[in-house]
């Protein structure tokens, strides 16, 4: 018998592992597409009570425990079921503990064995179940209910969780360990089991729930006052624009102010030294010398806090209008090559009635000559016309200059 | 040893003294513009510090949004005391349509369930380009732009949101923290303007929010 439970375990087992990847398409999706997959597999995992149709026309569906065993090993979010029938449990575990003191008391020590075992079995899937609810809710307030989009989705979530844990907590009442007690008399084995074991249990969970309910209530207050700021802004827009005449109220002109309103006017406006005041020029010398500069650090070249645009174009072409002197004392100095004659440039002034002032031209000769380039200045001689200053010596004042080929 | 108190003490001091200045230049101090005094300020011995400061000058640390915004107020009220608050008030009440117009318009174009609070990040190009992607909140953009509290001339959606988010920079109640980059953080001084506006909306019995509630049933049917 055993044996045949356990090849028809291990064969359902190996079922869902080699359909895995259909078990885990439907358990994403919700449910099978039965056109994408081999009619004969699908027909198998239905037989294996693996699948099922809730109603004729309907599409094939996970059945719920394989999506429980799923959801609890995936640790999934979206899990929202939480058994908190206790009451039945509570009743099996009171029904068995019957079963195993009958059998005791006629001395069926097997049978005895048996109950006690299935007992032990459901006290502790008791206990993890419940341990298993509280996990989940842990999980959903952890993540916000971030399975849900909006905050009013939040805010039912977060009351479906409340009335979970209030139901849960209803059903822990209904342990009353002083009947359970009685039930377990003086047997050790069922005192442990259904006394000591379930009452740890319990003051551990009933300990977390009020935990999980402090939190729930807190995250609600979050999610209202979120909501609720929400509505002030839609409330408020709407108000205005039915009455566009609005105006608050002077809140202000009472006796006593609001605290919100009491906002002192800036007392510190942003300071800098006035640097053209000279009546303040001495102290802030004075400062100015008393500042030392320590610098614990190697400085640090200065980065420039963004590159200056850099651009790199032809530059312009520009040029320079030629000084009409500048002409005629070129045209002076190619009058000099032509001739190939030592001419003076005061009487090439006269003879070409040239308009310019006698010293400026002959200014305009010297730097003329000065500014030729060396090769081209060694074809010239220059030779300065003049006599010493008659009173301070080493100065010498031109009166003309004569230029000619070299 | 001795020099290491004394420097511990010197940085308090300093610490609380930069604190005082910006409380008495007006500024709101929350977590998001400048932890470091807000932690000084929730923490009592601190605030005791610079209370006892500021009410040598009849001033005092006055707090709001459940104490998670600091500004400075007045100890005792005179009648110069009492015109500053009154025109303080007149401009925050002018500046709560544009501001409020500006929140719902920051939470439909970005599809958030909550407004904006302190902490949260505005993400400018995104929130432009959905701006400019719908009609409605291009025309809702330009109508808020003009407001007096924001000023734009432009009519072009791209100034205007600059503009806007310029002045609501300097206004305080946002932070640009990096001048690179276009985020945004709200700070605590929206959270101050949701007090305000509940204020008003529980003195003067506006039940603004069940308003708001039949408004959206009434879409929803």
């Amino acid at each position: 018998m055993s044996s045949n439970l356990h090849q028809a375990g291990v064969k359902l087992l190996k079922q869902l592992g080699r359909h895995a990847d259909i078990i885990m398409d439907t358990y994403l999706a919700g449910s099978l597409n039965e056109d994408a997959h081999d009619p004969s597999v699908v027909e198998k995992l239905k037989q294996a009570g693996i699948l099922w149709r809730p109603e004729p026309d309907q599409e094939l569906r996970l059945k719920r425990s394989v999506r429980a065993l799923l959801e609890e090993g995936l640790s999934d979010e979206r899990n929202r079921q939480i058994d908190s029938n206790v009451g039945s449990a509570l009743a099996t575990i009171k029904t068995l503990a019957d079963h195993y003191k009958e059998a005791r008391h006629s001395s069926d020590y097997s049978a005895a064995e048996a109950y006690l075992s299935d007992l032990s079995e459901h006290v502790y899937s008791f206990a993890d179940s419940l341990r298993y609810s509280i996990r989940v809710l842990w999980g959903r307030i952890n993540n916000e209910f971030g399975y849900v989009g909006t905050i009013n989705a939040k805010i039912r979530e977060n009351e479906l969780a409340q009335s979970q844990v209030s139901e849960l907590l209803n059903g822990l009442e209904m342990f009353q360990f002083s009947e359970l007690g009685e039930i377990a008399g003086d047997i050790r084995e069922l005192r442990k089991l259904i006394v000591t074991t379930l009452q740890e249990t319990m003051s551990d969970c009933a300990q977390e729930l009020s935990v999980v309910q402090g939190r729930l209530l807190e995250l609600l207050g979050r999610f209202r006052q979120i909501r609720g700021r929400t509505r002030l802004l839609k409330g408020w827009l709407l108000y205005t624009d039915l009455h566009p005449d609005y105006r608050p109220a002077d809140h202000v002109s009472h006796k006593e102010i609001p605290s919100l309103f009491n906002r002192a006017e800036f007392l510190l406006a942003p300071a800098a030294v006035d640097v053209h005041n000279a009546s303040q020029e001495l102290e802030l010398m004075g400062i100015v010398a008393h500042i030392k500069a320590i610098s614990r650090h190697p400085v640090v070249a200065a980065v420039r806090e963004r590159d200056a645009p850099v651009s790199l174009t032809q530059s312009e072409d520009f040029d320079v209008p030629d000084n009409p002197l500048k002409q005629a004392v070129d045209e002076y100095f190619v009058d000099v090559i032509e001739s190939g004659l030592r001419q003076s440039a005061l009487e090439y002034l006269a003879d070409k009635a040239l308009p310019w002032n006698a010293e400026s031209w002959i200014y305009q000769v010297i730097g003329g000559y000065e500014g030729l380039p060396d090769e081209h200045k060694a074809y010239f001689e220059l030779e300065p016309l003049g006599e010493p200053h008659p009173i301070y010596s080493g100065n010498f004042i031109i009166r003309d200059v004569e230029l000619w080929l070299a | 040893m001795s020099a290491l108190m004394d420097q511990s003490t010197q940085t308090v001091l300093v610490g609380t003294g930069a604190l005082i200045e910006l409380l008495l230049k007006g500024e709101f101090i929350c977590r998001t513009t400048n932890e470091e005094g807000w932690r000084a300020l929730k923490n009592n011995s601190t605030r005791e510090r610079v209370e006892a400061y500021l009410n040598q000058i009849n001033r005092t640390v006055a707090s709001a949004a459940e104490g998670d915004v600091f500004f400075c107020g007045y100890l005792q009220l005179g009648d110069s005391e009492r015109k500053v608050i009154s025109s303080q008030f007149k401009d925050i009440c002018q500046s709560l349509i544009p501001l409020v117009e500006w929140l719902v318009l920051v939470q439909e174009a970005s599809g958030q369930d909550a407004p904006l609070n302190e902490g949260a990040p505005v993400r400018l190009t995104e929130l432009q380009s959905r701006i400019e992607d719908t009609p409605a909140f291009r025309e809702q953009l330009a109508k808020l732009s003009q407001y007096r509290l924001f000023g734009s001339t432009s009519s072009n959606s791209d100034a205007q949101i600059k503009l806007v988010f310029k002045r609501l920079v300097e206004l305080g109640y946002l932070v640009r923290p990096n001048v690179e980059k276009q985020i945004y953080i709200a700070t605590g001084k929206l959270d101050y303007l949701y007090e305000v506006i509940r204020f008003i909306d529980e003195t003067e019995g506006l039940s603004l929010e069940a308003q708001a509630e039949t408004a959206t049933q009434r879409d929803l049917i």
